[in-house]
């Protein structure tokens, strides 16, 4: 039993770490932009096929890693039009209903194109280590889980260093905490918005390559992960990129702890229980700064 | 005066005209088709009156819609309630579910009360798919009791089971609940419940109470869904999880969009001219092989919002007015 536990831990803790990095996308864009992305998930979906389709020509170790580029890459300039054509002529209009809708309108677009394109059936993005697996006493788990956790702590540190010792990664923070004044101060925050809708997707398409690696991918797979990454950043606060890393983690340890023992087919639905605790005792997210702006 | 008149004919024309239909189009799967439309016109002005008159972005409309089905179903099943009260009930029970979902509304606005909308429809579809016992889960629910006859004496009765009466029920529905909704538009209601929309802070600061407000729209709105769906359920007489999914509340919206969010013509226009577009939809699907129908679907969608806001109504009203204009240039 005790063994049980720690295994399901460790399960969470990984999942977790890919919720996280898809959950700072979303959590990065509302932040700078005031805008919440329902297709967020749907650029997870992309990266993971981006990855599927890379790993078919290039094999092995080299291939893994450079679908990881491609799917950065790939998804992030998808996102750029995205937000150039779709979301940026919105910013001006009074209410953000439109802006959420035309996330929906993108959402169905894209998974159901990528129904037509890549078709239904389930696919695996190759896994590099020939799913080999490794007993470390307490748990036991598959390397390319090991690996997945690991790759996304180092892209969540590199992202930090990124926003906090870089000149544009400072000015995304100042245009996130207040864009008309970082304005004032000289920063185009034009390219700020474009570059962190950039980030954001390509984070997700990050995390979909890694979430397609250690489970399946199939069009419909974003919409999970995106009502995850909501849940999480509404947790942890909208806009916080800490509170999505607490918020993943959080949520990942909780899905696996109640599928395992309490029930496998409400598994999805703890996320939506946490996030009407959360809404009714904290609105503001545990690293929120709601209340201070109401 | 004179608009007066010529609204009142036009009314009268397109009454008869609702009436007529079906005695024309003889068609069965037209018919049915019209039926169909007419249970997505209670959605559309259901979802339009919370999202577009209140401004309360509900993503889990499809929630009081399966919640009504299935309540109505199972209450006829096993306690042999009659379908017509079943209407009402199915439509009561909706309106609870929708005064609980109104409670977090108080203090959640857009891409939060968003989320929670979809999470609550969410979570309803899982317990309608995984709660075996009662909804028999994916297979979902037959054997639902049709509208029981009504006796007119002398052994004549009128039978519910054609799509030719059951259009007649639903368009008596849609009068009623038309009807009212636009008296509550027009009403001091109404205007309250647009100031939710237009400015929360306002709307408090002169002294209104938002949170009665917003529950009694919730529940409203939720009551019309809850209703379309009890007519559903005695109507196919077959209910299946399916109906509480993200897609039928997608749907919903695109129509309100198209036909214009925000105005009593725009939902009920939308909900007919997608609901016939997809049956379109699904022949040109059939003859190419290819799903395409939710794509254009949110092509659709993606358009009117970006470039459409007012809808097929703001077109044609512009039309109308362009119209109307030039003869009186000439006078």
């Amino acid at each position: 039993m005790e063994s049980l536990f720690l295994q399901q831990i460790a399960n969470g803790l990984i999942v977790g770490s890919i919720y996280c990095l898809i959950a700072i996308g979303l959590t990065m864009i509302f932040g700078v932009m005031n805008l919440s992305n329902f297709a967020h998930g749907d650029f997870s979906m992309l990266g993971a096929y981006f990855a599927i389709y890379t790993t078919a020509y290039l094999s092995g170790w080299f291939g893994w890693i450079s679908s990881m580029f491609i799917a950065a890459i790939g998804v992030g300039i998808i996102g750029y039009f995205v937000e150039r054509t779709m979301f940026r002529p919105l910013m001006k209009r009074p209410t953000d209903i439109d802006v959420i809708m035309l996330s929906i309108a993108l959402f169905i677009i894209l998974e159901n194109g990528a129904q037509l394109i890549f078709g239904a059936t389930p696919q695996m993005v190759v896994d590099p280590f020939q799913s080999a697996s490794i007993n470390l006493f307490l748990f036991q788990t598959s390397y390319i889980r090991i690996f997945s956790f690991v790759l996304a702590i180092l892209i969540i540190i590199a992202l930090q260093v990124f926003l906090t010792k870089t000149k544009v990664g400072v000015g995304i923070r100042a245009a996130s905490q207040n864009s008309k004044a970082s304005m004032l101060m000289g920063i185009n925050v034009s390219f700020i918005y474009s570059l962190t809708f950039i980030i954001g997707s390509a984070l997700a398409g990050l995390g979909g390559v890694l979430y397609g690696t250690i489970f399946a991918v199939y069009p419909t797979m974003g919409a999970m992960p995106t009502l995850k990454a909501f849940v999480i950043t509404i947790m942890g606060g909208m806009g916080s990129i800490r509170g999505a890393i607490v918020g993943g983690i959080i949520l990942g340890v909780a899905e696996t702890l109640g599928g395992s023992y309490l029930s496998m087919q409400y598994k999805n639905s703890i996320g939506f229980i946490i996030l009407i605790l959360v809404l009714l005792t904290i609105p503001q997210g545990l690293f929120g700064r709601g209340k201070r702006h109401a | 005066m004179h608009s007066k008149v010529t609204k009142i004919i036009l009314g009268t024309i397109g009454v008869v005209l609702l009436i007529a239909a079906p005695l024309v189009i003889t068609d069965r799967y037209v018919q049915h088709i019209m039926v169909l439309s007419g249970v997505y016109v209670l959605l559309a002005v259901s979802w339009n009156l919370l999202t577009g008159f209140a401004g309360q972005l509900n993503l889990g409309h499809a929630a009081f819609f399966g919640i009504g089905a299935y309540a109505s179903a199972l209450i006829s099943m096993h306690f042999h309630l009659s379908p017509w009260l079943g209407l009402l009930c199915g439509g009561l029970v909706a309106s609870i579910f929708g005064g609980l979902l109104g409670i977090p509304s108080f203090r959640l606005s857009g891409p939060f009360l968003a989320i929670t909308t979809i999470g609550f429809s969410e979570i309803t579809r899982m317990v309608a798919m995984n709660w075996v016992g009662l909804t028999r889960g994916s297979l979902g629910l037959y054997g639902i009791p049709p509208l029981t006859p009504i006796k007119l004496g002398q052994g004549t009765s009128i039978e519910f089971t054609t799509e030719f009466s059951a259009y007649y029920v639903i368009l008596a529905l849609i009068f009623i609940i038309v009807y009212v909704v636009s008296t509550l538009h027009r009403s001091e209601f109404g205007l309250t419940v647009e100031s939710l929309r237009e400015d929360e802070m306002g709307a408090e600061s002169i002294g209104i109470n938002t949170s009665h407000y917003k529950l009694a729209v919730f529940m409203i709105s939720a009551f019309i869904a809850g209703t379309a769906g009890a007519f559903y359920a005695h109507y196919e007489r077959l209910i299946s999880p399916n109906m509480l999914s993200t897609g039928v509340t997608f749907s919903i919206i695109t129509m309100v969009m198209v036909g214009g969010i925000g105005t009593i013509w725009g939902p009920i226009i939308g909900a007919v001219v997608l609901t016939f577009l997809s049956e379109g939809l699904r022949f040109v699907e059939e003859a190419i092989n290819l799903d395409i129908r939710m794509i254009i679907y949110g092509v659709v969608l993606a358009l009117v919002i970006l470039f459409m806001r007012q809808g097929l109504v703001g077109v044609l009203s512009g039309l109308g007015r362009f119209i109307s204009r030039n003869p009186e240039r000439q006078t």
